[in-house]
């Protein structure tokens, strides 16, 4: 997922399901113990398929709105080659959005009434799609880091206990990867290129790095959701272990890429046998998730404004449905 | 098996020029409407139609980028897609008006997928006839994506017409605003028709009729009807553009001519 | 790696290394599985000429696959590669392998049916690729590649890709 399934601590509004004992009958926590898949006709706890469904919802709400930031530059793509690419990668991010939002429907929920809670800002998508595109570079940067980033945090997921949720993980990383892949190219190109080109990447990396770290979400000690995910199968490695995978695997790409990460404290600690970096200002990302962050307002906001401006669409789509059923079902049978 | 390359043929200088302009036409309309299409990325009335209007300006971008690639190529200028799409001027761009209107709402969007697909599924069937053996090839891809847009906007023309009374007034409302901009489809000059002559080309008169009667079948059972007006709004194969072209084109070119000996 | 004296290479080992790069957009094809390797030839100097096509006039993956052909070649000691992207004849999901069409399966989507010119988008019923009940619908015509609609099993409910013939 990207990251999102935390709260600022005093937060009292966490609706998130609390493991009982009482819930999970034998069977159950046998499938989970020895690694087997729960599947969507077997019986679950209530905490277990509630915390999924709002889980997956929030992986499939960061995926369409995480649309906005990039559809931004579709427009403007400086050639034509990158403009194809982008518009392929933000399709396969709907797409993307569109499975998850099916895989949730395999435990009972329905897309209308999770979007109703996305547009009644009663369900989260990630925070780090609330910070502004303001250049080219930031489609670098954003494919490099922030689904780099998605990625350390989803692989450990394709392992996850719900059967079709590890599934479309499988799928999901590995066409992640190729967006990875785009992002570091972008940025490559202009590292390289003209002078202002390589300011402009190395801006946007400035930008991008803490945020990305970010995604991780708060450190273990602060992190209260993690202990009954990690019970149930759905939550494999702890915040700052995927954090520290994530800063070993960056390091060296940066090099290769000729730019720098804007934290004076990263060094290689031999010692650990893993980079230090300095440490994180959650104060910014819990002000992110209250909805404090620059873009917060603006993307939701053009989430309802699609939405609301289409609705007249759905109706008629659901008109003319109710109106062939209706046609089909006074022809005579054949 | 045709590489993106122009073939050394017989034909003249003049021929070759013509051949050229005639790619841009088609790779213009191409370009400027998935410019369009791609405004409705993240904006769509369901997540299927963000995917579904993202694919189909894909189709048209990917389509774009062959023509003008080949139009490049015959020029003999050396100017590639880029130079093709970003360092020309308004008045260079030889797309037909229909393709630059404003995004406008889901209605007009689908009434002008409606005309423009049921136009390109025609044209690209008989391209890949041509004795160009370049124009044949980008055709014959064309036509199978063409067909995929086609039959989107059947539906959804369907289910806009016939659907809810709002639905079926914003079709009509849509068909009203597209149709000054449909003549021009069909309209035919003397480069085309030397070109159409010769085997390389359509002539974009003899579409008329097919399309229309595929757009024609569509409207009927949609219940819906195509508008009656006299008025024609032309010059997009001359350079000549609505206002709305400009800002299309400041919005698509701005990045890559700010920082013009870059590759990016 | 050193590098390989090119006579001493067959063109059917360089046909092998090229095929087996994989489709950045769908990984776990090969090229060769995908059926966009059109062409490989080696002439006398050494000289590799490898033929592609995309599968959709849009394809974004194809300077990617290029790279990657280069790559991979240049990694066995082959310096003088060109790639050439040819449109014709159109790629057609016929031209897939069976064991490419298997590897799909095995991977969650329902891989492309014959095409029938006659009916080219009927809704055909498909095999859930989890539990293979063929009692499946369509969501979307339009998946998140050109290449792919979204289903949905209607007996153990998993949504999974279908990869469209054309």
């Amino acid at each position: 997922m990207y990251g999102s399934d935390f709260t600022p601590p005093g937060d009292t509004s966490d609706d998130t399901p609390r493991i009982e004992a009482t819930d999970l009958d034998a069977q159950f926590q046998a499938i989970i113990d020895s690694d087997g898949k729960i599947e969507p006709r077997d019986a679950m706890p209530e905490a277990y398929r509630k915390g999924l469904i709002r889980q997956i919802a929030q992986h499939a709400h960061s995926e369409i709105i995480g649309m906005q930031p990039e559809g931004n530059w579709i427009s403007r793509a400086p050639s034509l080659c990158r403009k194809a690419i982008l518009m392929a990668k933000v399709q396969d991010e709907a797409g993307h959005g569109l499975y998850l939002y099916a895989a949730a429907e395999t435990l009972g929920a329905d897309r209308a009434d999770l979007l109703d809670l996305l547009h009644s800002g009663r369900q989260k998508y990630s925070s780090i799609f609330n910070y502004p595109t303001l250049t080219w570079a930031d489609m670098g940067a954003i494919g490099w880091l922030v689904d780099g980033a998605a990625i350390v945090n989803q692989v450990p997921l394709c392992r996850c206990s719900y059967g079709p949720y590890a599934r479309a993980m499988v799928r999901v990383c590995k066409e992640e990867s190729f967006h990875q892949r785009q992002g570091f190219e972008i940025l490559n190109t202009l590292s390289h290129g003209t002078t202002a080109q390589h300011a402009m990447a190395q801006d946007a990396v400035n930008r991008w790095w803490w945020p990305s770290l970010m995604m991780f979400g708060p450190p273990d000690d602060a992190s209260p959701n993690s202990a009954q995910s990690m019970a149930w199968g759905i939550k494999r490695f702890s915040n700052d272990d995927l954090r520290q995978r994530f800063v070993d695997m960056t390091v060296p790409q940066a090099e290769a890429l000729g730019l720098r990460l804007p934290d004076p404290g990263l060094r290689w600690n031999e010692e650990r046998g893993h980079h230090d970096f300095s440490p994180i200002d959650f104060t910014e990302l819990f002000e992110v998730i209250k909805g404090n962050g620059p873009c917060n307002k603006s993307r939701m906001e053009h989430r309802r404004g699609a939405h609301e401006e289409g609705a007249w669409v759905r109706e008629a789509a659901a008109a003319y449905a109710d109106k062939a059923a209706a046609r089909a079902a006074e022809a005579p049978a054949a | 098996m045709t590489e993106l390359s122009a073939s050394s043929g017989h034909l003249s200088d003049s021929a070759h020029a013509d051949k050229s302009v005639y790619a841009l036409r088609l790779g213009d309309d191409a370009l400027i409407y998935a410019q369009r299409l791609a405004e409705w990325i993240a904006s769509a009335p369901q997540l299927e139609e963000d995917v579904a209007l993202g694919n189909i300006a894909l189709d048209q971008l990917g389509q774009a980028r062959s023509l003008l690639r080949y139009a490049g190529a015959v020029e003999g200028a050396g100017r590639d897609e880029d130079a093709l799409a970003y360092f020309r001027d308004e008045r260079d761009f030889l797309n037909a008006q229909i393709f630059e209107l404003a995004r406008g709402d889901f209605g007009f969007t689908i009434a002008r997928m409606l005309v423009v697909s049921a136009y390109q599924w025609e044209l690209y069937s008989r391209l890949q006839a041509s004795t160009d053996e370049t124009l044949a090839a980008v055709a014959a891809k064309a036509v199978k994506e063409v067909d995929y847009h086609r039959d989107h906007a059947t539906q959804w023309t369907l289910r806009l017409g016939d659907g809810t009374d709002e639905s079926h007034a914003r079709m009509l409302a849509g068909l009203d605003l597209l149709w000054p901009y449909v003549p021009e489809l069909f309209e035919t000059d003397e480069l085309v028709t030397t070109l159409a002559t010769d085997g390389i080309a359509v002539d974009p008169a003899a579409l008329e009729a097919p399309t229309l009667a595929y757009v024609d079948a569509v409207l009927t059972e949609a219940t819906l009807t195509r508008p009656v007006t006299e008025v024609r709004h032309t010059g997009g194969r001359r350079g000549l553009h609505t206002e709305q072209m400009g800002f299309l084109l400041a919005e698509m070119q701005h990045l890559a001519r700010s920082d013009p000996g870059a590759r990016w | 790696m050193t590098a390989v004296p090119a006579a001493a290479i067959s063109a059917d080992e360089v046909r092998s290394i090229v095929a087996a790069v994989l489709d950045p957009e769908v990984p776990v094809l090969t090229i060769d599985d995908l059926g966009i390797l059109r062409d490989v030839t080696v002439d006398a100097s050494g000289h590799v000429e490898v033929t592609i096509t995309p599968t959709y006039s849009g394809c974004p993956a194809m300077e990617a696959i290029t790279a990657d052909v280069t790559q991979a070649l240049g990694d066995k000691g082959f310096r003088d590669v060109r790639v050439r992207l040819v449109l014709a004849p159109a790629w057609t999901t016929d031209w897939m392998s069976d064991a490419g069409k298997q590897k799909l399966l095995d991977y969650g989507i329902a891989p492309p049916q014959p095409r029938d010119d006659t009916t080219v988008r009927l809704t055909l019923s498909l095999r859930c690729p989890q539990c293979g009940s063929p009692d499946t619908r369509e969501l979307s015509r339009f998946g998140s590649t050109a290449c792919k609609a979204l289903w949905v099993c209607n007996a153990c409910r998993e949504p999974f890709d279908h990869f469209k013939a054309i």
